[in-house]
C-alpha cells in the first residue's frame, strides 16, 4: 500500500518496529538544536534579570489575546526573594546535602570563574560525584528531589540536561550548571507561590490558576487534564515539582510554536502534516 | 491501518530468542540484581557502535514502552520486548547504513523513512539529521535515529487523529495544539 494522497503519512509497507501497547508516552525528542533551546522568549532560562521586569503580576499580559503564555520564571519579582538562599527545607531540591561546612572540602575555594555564583559553585562540586567536572543524569537525579523526597523524574532531568548541555554531550559544565541553578530556584519559588495549601504538590485548580497568573489563557479542564497526564501513577494526585517545571517548560516552548504559526492572532491555526511535525520535532526538549 | 500493526506483524523472520539466552542476558544487564533494569543498567548495557554513551533519551522512550507498571525499569518478562525492539531496530539500521559507518547520512535517512512510507521534504530531512544529531557530525548515529523514528512516529499518529478527512491538513485551536503536543511530550 502507499499512500495516494501524497501527504506524507507512512503507508506501511514496512513499518518500523512499533511498542506492544503503543503506550509510550516518553520523553523529548531529542536535544534542542541550541544550547538553550527550549525557552525564546521571555521566558529564557537566564534571560533577562531576575528581579528585572514586572512583566505579569497577576494578569495576563495581553488580554485580548486568545492565549497568553509568556511563561514564567524569567518575570520574577514576586519570588526573586529566592535568590542566593540555600534550597532546603520544605521544598527539598537538592537532596542528600551535606551539612555546613562539609562541601567546602572539594570546592576549591576562590576559584569560582566568572559569571557563576558561590553557591551554585559550591553545588557543583557536591553534585559532581565522580569530580568530572560535568554533571551526567546519574548525578542530576541523585541531586534533586521532590517535596516528598522522591527523586526528580527522567524526563525533567533530561529536559534540563539538554537545555543546559552547552557542550551538547548530555552533561552540563560548571556555566550550565549555574544557568541551571538560577533556573531551578525560580521555579521553585513559583512551585511554593502557586501551591497555596502546602501540600508539595498542585492540583488542577491551583495549575489553573498558575498557569493564569502566568498568563496563559487555558481552560481548567486542560489544566485537570495535564494534572492527570502527569501525576505519578498510583500515588496522590497532583503534580510534584519536577513535573510542574516539565510541563510549563513545554508549554511555554509549545506557545511560542503555535504563535508563531498564529499570525492573525486568532487562536486557531491550520498546519499541514509536515508543518506539525517539523515545528513539534524543533520544539520539543 | 497498515502502520499501525504491531510489531510482530512485521516481515523479520528471526525466530524468537529463548528464554535462557533471554535470562542469562537479563541476569548481566540487572547489574543491582533488582529484578528490574532501570534506564541506566539499559543505557550502560547498550551499544550504538561510537564509542560514546547511548542516547539517554532513547533509553527512557524504550523503558516507558515497555513498563507496564510505570516502576521506572522493565522486568524479565517485559524484557523479551525490548530485546526484540532493539534487535529489530539493528536489523533495520544496519540495512540502511551501508558503508557500516555506525551512522547513517541524510540519503541513508530518507531511504529508511522512505522506505516506512513516510514522504518529507528535503528540507524536513535537514530539520531532522540536526535535530538527532548529538554527536554533530551531520550523520545520525543508532540511538538517536531510534529516537527520531520514535517521535515522527508518535506524532504522525497524533496527527492522525486530528486529520479526520485525511487530507494532510488539520486546523486546531491553542488548547487542542497543545494537547497534541503533551500527548507525546
Amino acid at each position: 500500500m502507499s499512500f495516494h494522497y501524497g501527504q506524507g503519512y507512512p503507508g506501511g509497507s514496512h513499518p518500523p518496529p512499533s511498542a506492544p501497547y503503543g503506550g509510550a508516552s516518553g520523553p523529548y525528542g531529542g536535544h534542542p538544536s541550541a544550547p538553550y533551546g527550549g525557552s525564546p522568549h521571555g521566558g529564557s532560562p537566564h534571560g533577562g534579570s531576575p528581579h528585572g521586569g514586572s512583566q505579569h503580576g497577576g494578569a495576563p499580559r495581553q488580554p485580548t489575546a486568545p492565549y497568553g503564555g509568556y511563561g514564567a520564571p524569567a518575570q520574577g519579582g514576586q519570588y526573586g526573594q529566592g535568590q542566593g538562599v540555600a534550597p532546603a527545607g520544605h521544598y527539598g531540591g537538592y537532596g542528600g546535602q551535606p551539612q555546613g561546612g562539609h562541601y567546602g572540602q572539594h570546592a576549591p575555594a576562590g576559584n569560582i570563574p566568572p559569571g557563576v555564583g558561590q553557591e551554585a559553585f559550591q553545588w557543583f562540586h557536591t553534585v559532581d560525584t565522580d569530580r568530572s567536572g560535568y554533571i551526567n543524569l546519574k548525578e542530576l537525579k541523585q541531586a534533586l528531589v521532590n517535596s516528598n523526597w522522591s527523586a526528580f523524574n527522567d524526563e525533567t532531568c533530561l529536559m534540563m540536561i539538554n537545555m543546559f548541555d552547552k557542550t551538547r554531550t548530555g552533561r552540563m559544565d560548571i556555566f550550565g550548571f549555574s544557568a541551571l541553578w538560577e533556573f531551578m530556584q525560580r521555579w521553585r519559588g513559583l512551585f511554593q507561590q502557586f501551591d497555596r495549601d502546602r501540600s508539595g504538590f498542585i492540583s488542577g485548580t491551583e495549575l489553573h490558576q498558575a498557569l493564569a497568573q502566568m498568563g496563559y489563557n487555558l481552560s481548567p479542564q486542560f489544566s485537570e487534564t495535564l494534572v492527570r497526564r502527569f501525576t505519578v501513577q498510583g500515588g496522590r494526585p497532583g503534580i510534584q515539582l519536577d513535573r510542574f517545571i516539565q510541563v510549563c517548560t513545554q508549554l511555554q516552548s509549545m506557545t511560542q510554536a503555535f504563535r508563531e504559526k498564529d499570525t492573525g492572532m486568532t487562536g486557531h491555526i491550520r498546519l499541514n502534516y509536515e508543518d506539525f511535525i517539523s515545528g513539534a520535532i524543533t520544539r520539543l526538549m | 491501518m497498515a502502520y499501525n500493526s504491531p510489531y510482530r506483524a512485521a516481515p523479520q523472520v528471526n525466530a524468537p530468542p529463548d528464554q535462557t539466552f533471554l535470562w542469562n542476558i537479563f541476569q548481566r544487564v540487572d547489574k543491582d540484581r533488582s529484578g528490574t533494569i532501570s534506564d541506566s543498567e539499559l543505557q550502560q548495557a547498550l551499544s550504538n557502535g561510537t564509542w560514546t554513551p547511548f542516547n539517554p533519551v532513547t533509553v527512557r522512550s524504550i523503558i516507558s514502552m515497555f513498563d507496564r507498571e510505570n516502576k521506572g525499569g522493565v522486568s524479565f518478562n517485559e524484557f523479551a520486548g525490548v530485546w526484540k525492539y532493539i534487535t529489530d531496530w539493528q536489523n533495520i539500521f544496519r540495512n540502511y547504513d551501508r558503508d557500516n559507518s555506525g551512522f547513517i547520512d541524510k540519503n541513508e535517512l530518507k531511504q529508511a523513512l522512505s522506505g516506512f512510507g513516510y514522504r518529507l521534504s528535503e528540507q524536513f530531512y535537514c530539520t531532522l539529521i540536526e535535530k538527532f544529531d548529538r554527536q554533530r557530525k551531520g550523520q545520525v548515529a543508532f540511538d538517536d535515529f531510534i529516537q527520531c523514528c520514535i517521535v515522527l512516529q508518535r506524532l504522525t499518529d497524533v496527527f492522525r487523529r486530528y486529520d479526520t478527512d485525511q487530507d494532510g491538513w488539520i486546523q486546531v485551536s491553542y488548547e487542542q495544539y497543545l494537547s497534541m503536543v503533551f500527548n507525546i511530550v
